[in-house]
């Protein structure tokens, strides 16, 4: 039985801010979903179900806060779920909406969700909390602390060097300046970066994602309503998941079956999604990818799962520029999450912007003659990753 | 769904753990992750993906997914998480194998006892805005509903606590094991109360409890010749707005949607032609709301029907022979609990509590303040 | 207009079920002043900190194996930014591969000076001994051990690390 085709006719994201005082959490998510029904040029009437993006409760404040998401949404009534798969929920969600579609349940599906990271105050401190109680949490663990002992362990295995992760810092501001969705938009240079404090070593400030408040929503639908509607679309050839143990210790020492060095699982979820889209070289068929990395040295593991080179090679490929948005393979055009991380949604972003760049409407940030583009998400402690192949 | 899917429930489990401090929760659900798969004969190589449901508050991690993933299988799978509601989970395993990417999945859900209180937890869940400085948690929005019921329909309450009385005498004889509420009239009706007009004695206190289940598509089923299947025909969820103040609590359109949905997709006309039912009844009004969501009994036939039977152990259509939640109740995956005990009678697996010759059964999941997710699944069990 | 906004915070307190096997893990530190691990028969890992069954095999975990005390470094940062409730900067902390283990256990590492940074890092790089030190009074936590480089000779308790106790 074959699945029917899954468009995506519609894409909103807010312009990322570091605070939204403006405007409370329901009316954040309903500002992206109004960006994407305009989009669209549909209404809340014509979407049959809500997949509804959400990462830890507690980044809010309000316990299963996708409740007060309802009316937002216009989910009244309607199928209507909320997915958490950590960081990668917002591509776990959109991955979700095209499940409704690919099961025949529905011809049209709103994905949305939004965040307040900054609202939370201390948003490590919370994350401190994604580790079990039993043995970890009582340790200063959080996603900056986790990450560099990631790129403690590349530095070992493959010489990664702050340089390098300096490199991609430098190179995704440049992107994102031209981005108007942004949070961070400045341009910096090498030695701005290398000059900025230690958060955790070797992680530095100009190394790490901000906190950052917006929403964002697309609008999936099934080829026959694409057709019978007339409607231009992108099309989601390709979806996958994989996970890793939760355990980081175990991504270390004898015998490991996924280093904390690599992203072992994302490189396993990026062969389900070629797999079911038909891509066989990466390296050749892939026009661009939008890679959820926060932290500037995550970008390189990221890149390497792709396929489109071998472990530990992505370091010298991209002191080539081959990475840039002129590059051979651009990666994070957008700028990525690196510079803009609204966590319930940065991973939805990651596809949204796929969708834009092989739909041709990327703007200043457009990769030239892209067709066929990649998303990833990154969820809990490095442990579950979602990817999608979008093609025009 | 696509027309020609066929998805089968071929495993279930239901945990009950009487103490929760011999095993961390990671352990209980690996164990009710085993028996699910044992049950199904399956081992964990044959689970293609995986979809689980907690409640952060509840659990005390920030993200739940993180910690059980490891005890159901996940490394190296494809797993998901639906926190809104234990049956979501089961809905987007069920809608998973549907899409072709997946022939099997594997559904956990489950409900700790650890948090200091679960009001509190819950209470968390109403919002910052306007009403967390009050004292609504969801407790309360079952009282408020419960009250407004009460007002529009005369002599409910008769009703509502014969049906308190009606599941506590099947979980009384389904599972004599577990601890049990009031069951005699006297002591039902003369409960202190605690959310007015709900007493004490009209609810379960909240449970440990765990429950997983193993779907597959038919050819799956038919090559490795599972026995007691129980074949989704139909399958709707819906939801109300995330403001009490917005809704009828009397009413339930959102339950009037789910059913349509799943009724149309299983090609069911009339309520009767059930053999068995699992309803939410976190309280017996849920259980009553449920009757007329699911065209079982309108609410002007509702005292009656109650008080002749109908709807007991012999009864025309028996409804929740397994005790429901208010005989057990583990707060946030009751509503999967119910589909798994509706799937059980139609798989001919439901012990002490099975309906003979149960073919067709309907179970109904009610999730959140005052039912605010309300999911219908129709089943039917048998060689296809 | 004025924009507002309201203060809340959660106050939640649990009480988690540590099970059998970490129960026991924890005992054995508490008393013994010594680390286990578990042997996960499939692969033949012995896993540290112990878990009752493989989440990689989902078989059961069989033996008891006394790891440590010496151990080499697998992972580490030093954290220079303060966060809420996590302790006061500059720390170490990361992962350690206890003799006779397969996987790292999380730990903080003392004793080393955190002033400069690259020094610091040179010093805990990658597969560097350490030894186990542990709490004169422990409560049977992670908390109760920390490592120090082999060949210091006890230097812990300098004024680079405060180390803030969890309950």
């Amino acid at each position: 039985m074959k699945a029917p085709r899954v468009g995506i006719i519609g894409i909103g994201q807010s312009e990322f801010k570091p605070r939204r005082d403006d405007a409370n959490y329901p009316e954040l998510v309903r500002e992206g979903v109004t960006l994407a029904l305009n989009d669209a040029k549909l209404e809340l009437k014509d979407m049959q179900a809500v997949v509804y993006s959400l990462a830890p409760d507690a980044l809010l404040g309000i316990g299963n806060a996708e409740r007060l998401g309802v009316d937002a949404v216009g989910a009244r009534n309607k199928r209507f779920m909320r997915i958490n798969t950590g960081g990668a929920t917002g591509i776990s969600s959109v991955i979700t909406g095209w499940t409704h579609i690919a099961a025949g349940e529905c011809d049209v599906v709103l994905v949305a969700g939004a965040d307040k990271v900054g609202e939370s105050g201390d948003s490590q401190t919370i994350l401190n909390k994604i580790w079990d109680p039993t043995y970890e949490r009582a340790l200063p663990l959080g996603t900056i602390t986790m990450l560099a002992m990631s790129a403690v362990r590349a530095m070992h295995k493959y010489g990664l060097t702050e340089e390098d992760m300096a490199r991609v810092t430098v190179k995704n501001r440049l992107n994102a300046s031209k981005n108007p969705k942004a949070h961070l938009r400045k341009v910096v240079s090498m030695e701005e970066v290398l000059a900025s404090r230690y958060i955790s070593w070797p992680i530095k400030l100009l190394d790490a994602c901000p906190q950052s408040s917006g929403g964002a929503a697309m609008v999936l639908a099934s080829e026959k309503y694409i057709k019978d509607n007339k409607l231009d679309a992108v099309w989601i050839s390709g979806v996958g998941h994989c996970s890793e143990s939760y355990y980081m210790g175990d991504r270390m020492g004898n015998k490991i079956m996924a280093d904390h060095a690599d992203a072992h699982a994302l490189g396993r979820s990026f062969e389900r999604s070629y797999k079911m889209a038909g891509i066989t070289d990466p390296a050749k068929q892939v026009h661009l990818a939008e890679l959820y990395a926060p932290f500037s040295n995550t970008e390189y593991h990221s890149i390497e799962a792709t396929g489109v080179c071998k472990l530990g090679a992505s370091m010298a490929l991209m002191r080539e520029g081959h990475f840039d948005l002129g590059g051979r393979i651009p990666i994070n055009p957008s700028g990525g999450t690196l510079c803009t991380n609204a966590i319930a949604v940065s991973a939805l972003v990651r596809a949204a912007e796929v969708a834009l760049q092989v739909w041709g409407r990327a703007g200043e940030h457009q990769v030239k003659g892209a067709k066929i583009g990649i998303a990833s998400g990154n969820g809990g402690d490095h442990q579950f990753f979602g990817t999608m192949v979008i093609e025009s | 769904m696509n027309a020609g899917t066929k998805i089968g429930i071929a495993g279930v489990a239901i945990h009950a753990p009487q103490r929760s401090d011999t095993r961390s929760l990671e352990e209980s659900i690996y164990a009710v992750t085993w028996a699910a798969l044992r049950d199904a004969e399956f081992g964990i190589e044959d689970i293609e993906g995986i979809v689980v449901a907690g409640n952060d508050e509840l659990d005390g991690r920030a993200i739940s997914i993180m910690m059980a993933s490891g005890s159901v299988g996940g490394v190296d799978r494809d797993i998901l998480s639906t926190p809104s509601a234990a049956e979501h989970a089961f809905v987007l395993g069920a809608l998973r194998i549907a899409s072709g990417q997946f022939a099997t999945q594997l559904v956990v859900a489950w409900s700790p006892l650890e948090v200091d209180s679960i009001n509190d937890a819950l209470k968390i869940g109403t919002d910052p805005y306007w009403h967390r400085a009050l004292p609504q948690d969801e407790l309360a929005t079952h009282g408020l509903q419960a009250g407004v019921l009460e007002h529009a329909v005369p002599g409910v309450r008769e009703a509502a606590a014969a049906i308190v009385r009606k599941n506590r005498l099947h979980g009384a004889m389904a599972y004599p094991d577990r601890p049990l509420g009031p069951v005699e009239d006297a002591f039902i009706a003369s409960g202190k109360p605690t959310r007015w007009p709900l007493t004490d004695t009209m609810v379960a206190p909240p449970a440990f409890g765990l429950v997983a289940m193993v779907l597959a598509d038919g050819d799956t089923i038919a090559k490795r010749k599972c026995g007691n299947v129980a074949w989704i025909r139909g399958m709707g969820w819906a939801t109300e707005p995330g403001f009490i103040g917005d809704r009828d609590l009397s009413t339930l359109p959102s339950l009037d949607a789910a059913r349509e949905q799943a009724y149309a997709a299983a090609g069911v006309t009339n309520a009767s032609s059930f053999d068995v039912a699992e309803v939410a009844d976190g309280t017996p009004y849920q259980e009553l709301l449920a009757y007329e969501g699911l065209g079982i009994c309108a609410r002007d036939a509702w005292s009656k029907q109650v008080a002749s039977g109908t709807y007991a152990r012999g009864g025309k259509l028996p409804v929740n022979l397994s005790g429901g939640a208010l005989s057990f109740n583990p707060v946030f995956c009751a509503g999967l609990v119910r589909i798994a005990e509706a799937a059980n009678q139609v798989r001919g697996r439901a012990g002490s509590h099975q309906v003979r010759n149960a073919k067709r059964a309907v179970a109904h999941a009610a999730s959140g303040p005052a039912m605010h997710y309300n999911t219908v699944v129709v089943m039917e069990g048998g060689r296809s | 207009m004025e924009l507002m906004k309201r203060k809340e915070s959660w106050n939640i307190g649990y009480d988690h079920a540590l099970g059998e096997t970490a129960s026991y893990f924890f005992a054995q530190v508490r008393d013994n002043a010594q680390i286990y691990g578990r042997l996960d028969p499939k692969s033949g890992r012995v896993l540290v900190p112990p878990r009752a069954f493989s989440d990689q095999t989902l078989e059961p975990t069989t033996d008891w194996m006394k790891v440590g005390p010496g151990g080499r470094i697998e992972a580490f940062t030093i954290v220079y930014e303060e966060f809420k409730t996590l302790p006061d900067p500059p720390y170490a902390f990361g992962y350690v591969l206890l003799d006779g283990a397969d996987t790292a256990i999380g730990g903080f590492f003392r004793g080393i000076d955190l002033k400069n940074p690259a020094q610091a890092a040179k010093r805990l790089a990658l597969g560097t001994r350490v030894i186990t030190k542990f709490a004169e009074e422990r409560k049977g936590s992670v908390l109760d051990f920390w490592f120090e480089l082999e060949g210091d000779g006890g230097k812990s308790g300098s004024n680079a690390e405060a180390v803030v106790g969890y309950e």
